[in-house]
């Protein structure tokens, strides 16, 4: 019986799941491979152009030559149906080429050395903020009379409606400027070298901790907001009214009635969010100068930079879509009328 | 209960002081005192385990161009001068330019302690040539016939065709063809995809240390900086330590200087005027409006797209310029701030004397046919004072004397005239509907998207606002489209109207015009749709083409020939306009004056002023610390 379950499981659960998986991730990347390539930008004309406007002499006489030298030097020349042949032999070895733009650095090793800094920014600050979100939200939601619930809401709605950019920025200047406790930017001290010490480490937490806090906070009020709306809606269900009816204790009523089933879509939420990591923060970036993925894949589409571009793209793909399947496999667990469906 | 809170507040301030100190923005190994902190005008540096700037694109400005490399020549363009780095003398040519000799300075050597010959320039040649994929592998090809050492400091390179310019590959202006070492690259199995990391320096600084995310590189003075040519030349550059910043905003680059955490910055008109309004050590080039860098060799404008009409008809080019209110066009543009230039060369003290001056007359007598036996003279030679006053009324102290006035503002422009563009464009068949709109003479509605950069600092984009805004006031469906195909669009020419340069910057300040002229030539022009090797309006002449072919064989050193036939040449241009120059590249410069003092201002141009540019080596003998 229960072999059977499991059986029937993986064939109506699983199965089709998987395949969905694997289709959109096929799909996705097949855009990724074909819509730069629809752009007017080129990515050896920019180069040149790049080489031209940055007052480099270049031979009118010899520009013919330096273009199809680069195209070969690129790996460009041939048809578009020939390099996408080339491009998935190349994938199934796990090799995205070089960056055209960068040449010759290969495009894993760009992207690798960008991902730790994306990575270890967003993963912690998307994790605590649904976190905090949740945690205080949920009590907010089932206590939405209280004094502090109302304080919570106003300072909620000041700071969501901020664009991220002026958020960001009024951090920098109040604790870089006005109060200079943090650096300007970047992602560790002038002449430092990488090294495996604590002072290091301290130093490259130090420079991390304003783009971490203007994360964190926006994406704590965004989901204290819906958390809190999530809760109120539940909170209004009649198996919350009835176990309040019933004497059960408000703790055990938010933690075990209203927060399990708030989760689900908050649950989603986290999931997507988590996904979306590898797409980088570019605001982030740009205004607190630090390293990651979105400035990489900023300047791979300015530049045309196909293989970049295709890179940093696949990988996002990969992540949002494996973290929905993966999503998708843990919602029996937590929602029995999945399970029994 | 508060004695504990009391406790941990106590402990909480003092680990935030004791760290404070501890975490300052540069590594306990880099005193501030001794310490140069410049920005990178390039922003983040794309590949920074890279130095091999022999192929493609390496963001030179990070301190390889200006601190790494010694040129053999390079130029100042605040003076016009060709400084000798690694070459001891100027290039020598025989009589009809097919061969040319090399004399490099004796007693300078690689930062590795080998010494710098003959042998390493030729190489440098050889090697390039046989590499495709490589820089300047083109020329060098079609130039090089043979390269030899005479001597251990004299090389001959033998030219397949006559170049009086060939020298040029190797003079260092934004970059140039550098010297390679030998004894490093000899070993090298692929050239093309070395990483010449750590680099070894012609020039008078090592690499120290970078920052792998490309935000920062810190270059070291080398022990043994009196065998470089710069220290031979200049003296001991004083900072022991540079450092080239990457900044991801320039709100933060003010912020950064404000701190002191910066001591040259590249900014924008808004940030430069922020910078000197709060910063009380911060000073500009000028002492006063408009502050900004007026000696820069780039002239910026709108290009036209001479194959694609009505822009292929000179009388509507000129309609358009006419119907540009310059005095306005800067305020939109750069707030009034830019030396204007009505030539297609930018207004530089050492031009004016050379170009600007001498054409005078001829700009004043310059006359339009306007049809019907009418005709216009479109120069405005009060266009300087009219900036000047527009400045006054908004409360800046400007220069007084006609002559300060016209250093700061330029020397004059052209006419705004709408009437005379009316008249123009109804002789060429275009009319105005009732709303005042101009239709083409083929009755559809005229649209112009001015192309500029995606980028809202470039002075590009800062042009085709501008224009889409004048032109718009003037009654044609115009916009600016701000792109990140800029450089293909412009190159393959779809476009109408862009804004990438209008014509090609000389070679820094000299009299030699041929690097603005060449792309103008007939063999440069590409058709539509395809990469033009030449300047992106496709324009040319016949008249023009004999110019260039005059000056390809006219001596660059003799300079009342060159600049004649420049002047002729720029003439051509101004009667065709193909390309409407508008105002210089200008420098939005701020210097920090607590730890480095003596920065070449305009009272005291010893050197160009930009830290971007290669000879940023040689102003660095000259700044003072301050000792804080």
């Amino acid at each position: 019986m229960l072999k059977g379950g499991r059986l029937r499981f993986f064939r109506r659960y699983f199965l089709p799941r998987l395949a969905q998986y694997l289709l959109v991730t096929f799909i996705g990347i097949n855009v990724a491979f074909f819509i730069p390539r629809l752009f007017p930008s080129d990515p050896v004309l920019e180069t040149i152009g790049t080489i031209r406007s940055q007052g480099t002499y270049l031979d009118p006489a010899t520009v013919d030559k330096f273009i199809s030298d680069l195209r070969e030097l690129y790996g460009l020349e041939g048809t578009i149906g020939e390099q996408y042949v080339d491009f998935w032999k190349r994938l199934f070895r796990g090799d995205f080429g070089i960056s055209l733009f960068q040449f010759p650095e290969p495009v894993l090793s760009l992207i690798g050395k960008a991902i730790p800094w994306t990575v270890g920014l967003l993963l912690t600050s998307t994790f605590l903020s649904w976190l905090f979100g949740l945690v205080i939200g949920g009590i907010a939601g089932y206590y939405p009379n209280r004094l502090w619930v109302r304080a919570l809401d106003a300072v909620s709605m000041l700071v969501r409606p901020l664009p991220y950019y002026i958020f960001a920025f009024i951090l920098l200047i109040i604790f870089a400027y006005v109060v200079p406790w943090f650096p300007l930017g970047g992602g560790s001290s002038i002449g430092w070298r990488p090294e495996l010490s604590f002072r290091f480490f301290a130093d490259v937490i130090r420079h991390a901790f304003l783009p971490f806090i203007s994360l964190t906070l926006l994406g704590t009020a965004a989901m204290y907001q819906m958390t809190k709306l999530v809760v109120q809606n539940i909170n209004a269900e009649d198996f919350v009214q009835y176990a309040q009816l019933g004497g059960v204790k408000g703790r055990a009523i938010i933690s075990k009635y209203v927060l399990r089933n708030a989760m689900l879509p908050l649950f989603t939420n986290l999931v997507l969010s988590l996904g979306q990591i590898f797409g980088g923060a570019l605001i982030t970036e740009i205004v607190f100068s630090y390293p990651g993925l979105g400035t990489l894949t900023y300047h791979a589409v300015v530049s045309g930079d196909y293989n970049l571009i295709l890179g940093v793209t696949t990988i996002s793909v990969v992540a949002v879509t494996t973290c929905i399947f993966l999503a998708d496999l843990v919602y029996p667990l937590l929602d029995p009328r999945v399970r029994y469906r | 209960m508060n004695m504990r809170w009391r406790i941990l507040g106590i402990a909480f301030l003092g680990i935030t002081i004791l760290t404070i100190p501890v975490f300052s923005q540069l590594a306990p190994s880099l005193p501030r005192s001794e310490t140069l902190i410049v920005d990178q005008l390039t922003g983040r540096t794309g590949a920074p385990d890279n130095f091999n700037e022999w192929v493609g694109w390496k963001w030179r400005d990070r301190g390889m161009q200006q601190l790494m490399n010694e040129p053999l020549w390079s130029i100042d363009f605040a003076t016009g001068e060709i400084i000798n780095g690694l070459a001891a003398t100027l290039p020598e040519y025989n009589g009809d330019f097919t061969q040319v000799t090399i004399r490099l300075r004796e007693g300078v050597y690689w930062s590795d302690g080998v010494p710098i010959t003959a042998d390493d320039v030729v190489f440098t040649i050889e090697l390039i040539k046989s590499t495709p994929g490589m820089n300047y592998q083109a020329p060098l090809e079609s130039n090089v016939n043979k390269a030899y050492a005479v001597d251990e400091h004299t090389v001959v390179i033998e030219l397949k065709q006559p170049n009086s310019r060939f020298h040029t590959y190797f003079l260092d202006r934004w970059g140039c063809l550098w010297i390679m070492p030998k004894h490093v690259f000899k070993t090298v199995t692929d050239p093309l995809t070395f990483q010449f990391n750590p680099p070894v320096s012609s020039g008078p600084y090592v690499l120290h240390s970078y920052d792998p995310s490309g935000y920062w590189t810190v270059w070291e003075r080398r022990e043994d900086w009196d065998r470089t040519p710069t220290g031979i030349l200049f003296g001991m550059p004083k900072p022991k330590y540079v450092v080239f910043r990457a900044y991801g905003d320039p709100a933060s680059k003010v912020l950064g200087m404000l701190r002191h955490e910066l001591d040259s910055a590249d900014l924008t008109a808004e940030a430069l005027k922020a910078v000197l309004a709060q910063g009380r050590t911060v000073r500009a080039y000028q002492p006063s409006f408009p502050w900004v860098v007026n000696s820069d060799p780039c002239i910026t404008g709108l290009t036209f797209n001479t194959m694609k009409p009505p822009y292929d008809n000179p009388e509507v080019r000129w309609a358009l310029v006419l119907a540009i209110d310059i005095v306005n066009y800067e305020s939109i543009a750069v707030d009034g701030m830019a030396p204007v230039s009505p030539l297609h060369i930018p207004y530089l003290p050492g031009y004016a004397a050379l170009f600007f001056e001498p054409m005078e007359e001829w700009l004043k007598e310059f006359t339009l046919d306007l049809g019907g036996g009418e005709t216009f003279k479109p120069y405005d030679p009060e266009v300087p004072f009219k900036l000047a006053e527009l400045a006054r009324s908004r409360g800046y102290a400007v220069p007084e004397t006609p002559e300060d006035i016209k250093t700061a503002f330029g020397p004059g422009w052209w006419k705004y005239a709408p009437d005379v563009a009316e008249k123009l464009l109804t002789k060429n068949g275009f009319y105005r509907d009732e709303a005042g709109r101009w239709h083409l003479p083929d009755g559809s509605l005229w649209k112009i998207r001015v192309l500029g950069r995606s980028d809202l600092s470039h002075l590009s984009t800062r042009n085709s606002i501008a224009a889409a805004q004048l032109w718009k006031e003037f009654g044609i469906a115009a916009e600016a489209v701000l792109s990140v195909d800029f450089s293909s669009l412009g190159l393959t020419g779809e476009f109408e109207v862009t804004t990438d340069w209008p014509a090609f910057e000389p070679w820094g300040a000299g009299p030699d015009l041929y690097r603005t002229l060449s792309p103008f030539h007939s063999e440069n022009v590409a058709p539509l749709g395809e990469t033009t090797p030449g300047h992106v309006s496709r324009w040319s002449s016949p008249v023009m083409d004999q110019l260039i072919d005059q000056l390809e064989t006219t001596d660059p050193t003799n300079v009342g020939a060159t600049a004649a036939v420049g002047i002729e040449s720029l003439k051509v241009l101004i009667q065709d306009m193909p390309s409407i120059p508008t105002f210089n590249y200008t420098g939005f410069v701020a210097w920090d004056e607590y730890y480095w003092t003596n920065w070449p201002g305009i009272e005291n141009p010893y050197a160009q002023p930009y830290v971007h540019w290669g000879p940023f080596k040689y102003m660095l003998p000259f700044l003072n610390p301050t000792g804080r």
